[in-house]
């Protein structure tokens, strides 16, 4: 699963958005691909920010990319977007979205929006780095995933703890033999006319 | 030495052969061993201040199931020696002797003291008699000079549980002291025992027996008897009230003992041998094993058995309390044990491949809380694979199997002559001697005396082979007052107690159904009589509580006729006793209530001892009119359990307590009480018989 793009964008209601800030991985484009991607993204992202009404999130499939846009609007009608591959699991990058927003208007004054050029948000580029894992970003999944090792080590200390004991595969074969071999003890014919010796 | 007790209190669920009793709550006995701890706390502590403890090595065992070595150190017991000849050396000035009121013990007391006062060294002595005091050791402490230095008193140790449904004095040597050497102090201790259970659980309504000694005890217990200290703790009054004790002479049924136990817990006893419930087995079978990788552990039955000799072995108690999958196995004819264990080893498989399925943390929690379980099962598992794989080739030697062939022929006066050259032809392949005197008892038993010239064949082969020493044991064996190897014709001046105490075998064969003719292959799945103990043998003593108790069960088959409608087979019909053809699982037959002999005095005549049924008056703590001596009714309350008590005077066997418990199981309503003066085994019988001196092996595991 892989982050694409993560853009921070200017999206009055009315008027075209303008992308603020935005930071894009491209590694695993070839050389010569990586300029046309990078205007498609680019532009899916700022389509998708038009497109999303103030206070609304939606998801948006392009082929085998994933748009998740959460348009905030308040005093400063931003919008933040995320281009993902389709497995990129959803709720992290939402809440991926909400938190880039909350620092971005935290860190960068209102006043600079109407210059984008001049704005310096080094931080969508680490949230980009970062959330290429998920699993590691995200509190909750990191917590899952925690849960999920949990899991596997209670698996292997159980594993641990029957091995000590006899392999109750070796006890299963040796009580079958034991009830394979048992005889009755009937050692001689009781009846008078009888020649069966039961072994 | 002395091995940690449980003390939890049992609840009466047993599940065997997949039939789940109704939960019918029996006498709680655990009262009993609390009482004994309290009574030895309060022995140890009359004695003020640090003290050594000297003991009586027979009396380690039955302690051991009374307490532990950590109690007696709580109450002052600094070190601990066997009472053994030789001085004592003792650190502490208090020394306290506990021992039963044997002369050679006094003796060694005595000059242990004599010892101490010579060398100056001052000591202050108590000496705990069990289970009560005799003027026969004071009488030889005054000759000795040292009564005045003993404090003499006692220590009433008498039945201790065993299981839930058995209660033992623990006492080996009562067989050899009332058959050999006329010595009837154990039915006056045995009557103080059981008068202690009247007065905790209810006096006996009735009182039914068979056997001359049996009857002297139950006279006993007519009669007023000095007052005993009772137990502190008072067990819950309505639980299980007794209806009846049953007492039965040892020697009404010598032939039992003789044969070799076939079920799961006899055969331990016969093969390695367990004494006060503890059993001597190597030490890998009880350990954790090492880590999986260390070598192949003991796939194949053959270097299991070769690498186990020779190893140290520990003391385990045997107890279903704490070992469940033990209580399904003890009672089960040895050939049915692998089919269990079998059965178990795929459940907990099972089990195991559960935690595959675990997928929330939830569900790993359960696993995890149920590990312990399965894990303390699966150790079970293992240890009783292991010990099956101990006796199963003891089970196929040729000298066992011969043996059973002598056994089953005798017991069908199958080719009889035959046998006894048999016996002869083993006693040339080194079959061990106690192997060889149960046989010929056996057969001098149901021939009714073995043919002169053979028995003098046979027995010098015998002292030929296992040593002249042994002819004191020949002696015992074949004089009054047990008199159970003879010879045929019985020489004109013998006496006749001796010939009126011969069994009349092949009549009581036929009157109580001894032998079981139905398809041998049918008994391979059910067990549908008390015979499957030995395999198509019906112990007589069983037959005799079944004769009183269940009375449906001793001339036919009441589970072969559950199918068809059984109304007439029965010769003993009695009230609501007609088998019906009732389901065994969910409608059990209700039990009948105790009416003595009735419908079988006539059997019971044929045996040799005295027949009595004594009904006694109820008094006062019944509730009942005091002053009439009516007979209780017989008819209980319905839907009420009562306890019948046997007492088995001299001794009984595994398999008869396994083959009671299959009774128990036909009805509800009533619950077996098993006590006894000790748990026996045929080996044990002739080693108490021989004596002191030096003879024989003690089980075939040495011999080998």
């Amino acid at each position: 699963m892989k982050v694409y793009s993560l853009s921070v964008v200017y999206a009055p209601p009315s008027s075209p958005s303008v992308i603020l800030t935005s930071a894009s991985d491209l590694s695993s484009f070839s050389f010569y691909q990586r300029g046309s991607v990078g205007e498609f993204l680019t532009f899916f992202s700022k389509t998708v920010a038009e497109r999303t009404a103030q206070g609304q999130r939606q998801s948006v499939q392009e082929n085998s990319y994933v748009a998740h846009a959460y348009n905030r609007g308040g005093a400063e009608q931003l919008a933040a977007i995320i281009v993902t591959d389709q497995e990129y699991p959803v709720r992290p990058a939402f809440s991926l979205l909400t938190k880039i927003l909350d620092d971005f208007t935290t860190k960068v004054p209102q006043s600079s929006y109407s210059n984008p050029g001049s704005i310096n948000f080094p931080d969508v580029q680490t949230y980009l780095t970062k959330y290429q894992d998920p699993r590691q970003a995200d509190a909750i999944m990191r917590v899952q995933q925690e849960l999920d090792e949990t899991k596997i080590v209670l698996h292997k200390t159980i594993e641990s703890v029957l091995q000590r004991g006899e392999k109750l595969d070796n006890l299963v074969e040796r009580s079958n033999a034991l009830s394979a071999q048992s005889k009755m003890f009937y050692k001689t014919a009781k009846k008078q006319n009888s020649c069966c010796v039961i072994m | 030495m002395i091995m940690a007790a449980t003390s939890t209190p049992s609840s009466d669920l047993q599940t065997t052969s997949g039939v789940d009793r109704e939960i019918e709550q029996g006498l709680d006995v655990e009262i009993l061993r609390e009482s004994a701890k309290k009574a030895l706390i309060n022995a140890l502590n009359s004695v003020v201040g640090a003290k050594t403890l000297v003991l009586d090595p027979t009396l380690a065992g039955p302690l051991g199931l009374v307490t532990e070595v950590a109690l007696l150190k709580h109450h002052g017991v600094d070190k601990m020696f066997w009472l053994e000849p030789g001085p004592l050396t003792s650190t502490t000035t208090n020394v306290v002797y506990l021992c039963r009121p044997l002369i050679k013990y006094v003796k060694i007391i005595a000059d242990q003291i004599k010892g101490h006062t010579k060398g100056s060294l001052k000591h202050t002595y108590t000496l705990f008699l069990v289970p009560r005091t005799s003027t026969l050791v004071s009488r030889i402490l005054e000759e000795e000079g040292v009564l005045g230095d003993v404090s003499i008193s006692s220590y009433n140790l008498q039945f201790i549980p065993t299981a839930e449904d058995v209660i033992s004095l623990e006492y080996d040597g009562a067989f050899k002291e009332l058959w050999v050497d006329g010595d009837e102090t154990i039915i006056y201790d045995s009557a103080l025992a059981l008068d202690v259970l009247q007065k905790i659980y209810g006096q006996y309504p009735r009182i039914v027996g068979k056997g001359d000694y049996a009857s002297k005890l139950a006279t006993l217990l007519t009669k007023p008897l000095p007052n005993q200290p009772v137990p502190v703790v008072s067990p819950t009054p309505s639980s299980a009230p007794i209806d009846s004790l049953i007492i039965l002479d040892r020697r009404v049924d010598m032939i039992t003992p003789l044969l070799t136990q076939l079920t799961y817990e006899g055969l331990i006893d016969e093969v390695i041998g367990i004494k006060n419930s503890h059993v001597e087995l190597p030490m890998s079978l009880l350990n954790p094993p090492p880590a999986p990788n260390q070598g192949p552990s003991q796939a194949s039955t053959s270097t299991a058995a070769t690498s186990i000799i020779g190893e140290k072995t520990k003391k385990y108690h045997l107890s279903a309390v704490t070992d469940p999958l033990f209580a399904d196995l003890r009672d089960l004819n040895f050939s049915s044990v692998g089919k269990r264990l079998s059965q178990t080893a795929h459940r907990l498989d099972e089990e195991y491949k559960a935690r595959q399925q675990a997928k929330t943390v939830a569900q790993l929690r359960d696993f995890v809380g149920k590990l312990g379980g399965l894990q303390s099962e699966h150790q079970a598992l293992r240890l009783h694979t292991g010990l099956s794989e101990i006796l199963l080739p003891h089970t196929r030697t040729d000298l066992f199997n011969k043996s059973l062939e002598i056994q089953q022929n005798l017991l069908a006066s199958y080719e009889a002559s035959a046998q006894v050259t048999a016996i002869e032809e083993m006693v040339a392949q080194g079959a061990d001697m106690q192997t060889i005197v149960r046989l010929i008892c056996l057969a001098s038993i149901t021939m009714g005396g073995i043919k002169t010239r053979a028995l003098d064949s046979v027995r010098r082969e015998f002292l030929q082979a296992y040593g002249y020493h042994l002819l004191p044991l020949l002696l015992s064996l074949s004089s009054p007052p047990l008199s159970i190897l003879l010879p045929n014709p019985l020489p004109p001046s013998t006496s006749s107690t001796v010939t009126t105490s011969k069994l009349p075998f092949s009549t009581v064969r036929k009157s109580l159904r001894l032998l079981i003719d139905d398809n041998p292959e049918a008994l391979e799945e059910v067990e549908n009589d008390i015979s499957f103990v030995y395999s198509g043998y019906a112990p007589i003593s069983v037959r005799l509580v079944q004769c009183a108790a269940q009375k449906n069960g001793v001339i036919s088959n009441p589970v072969v006729d559950k199918a068809t409608n059984s109304g007439g087979t029965s010769s003993a019909d009695h009230g609501d006793v007609v088998g019906e053809g009732t389901s065994m699982d969910a409608k059990k037959l209700y039990a009948h209530p105790i009416v003595g002999w009735k419908g079988f005095e006539d059997v019971l005549g044929t045996l040799p001892g005295k027949t009595f049924d004594i009904p006694r008056s109820v008094n006062a703590t019944t509730g009942t009119n005091p002053g009439t001596t009516l007979v209780p009714s017989p008819i209980r309350p319905h839907e009420q359990t009562s306890t019948t008590v046997v007492f088995f005077l001299g001794g009984c066997t595994y398999t008869e307590i396994a083959a009671l418990r299959w009774v128990n199981r036909q009805h509800r309503g009533r619950k077996f009480l098993i006590a006894t003066t000790g748990i026996i085994s045929g080996s044990s019988l002739i080693k108490s018989i021989a004596g002191d001196g030096k003879v024989g092996q003690d089980s075939l595991r040495d011999s080998r």
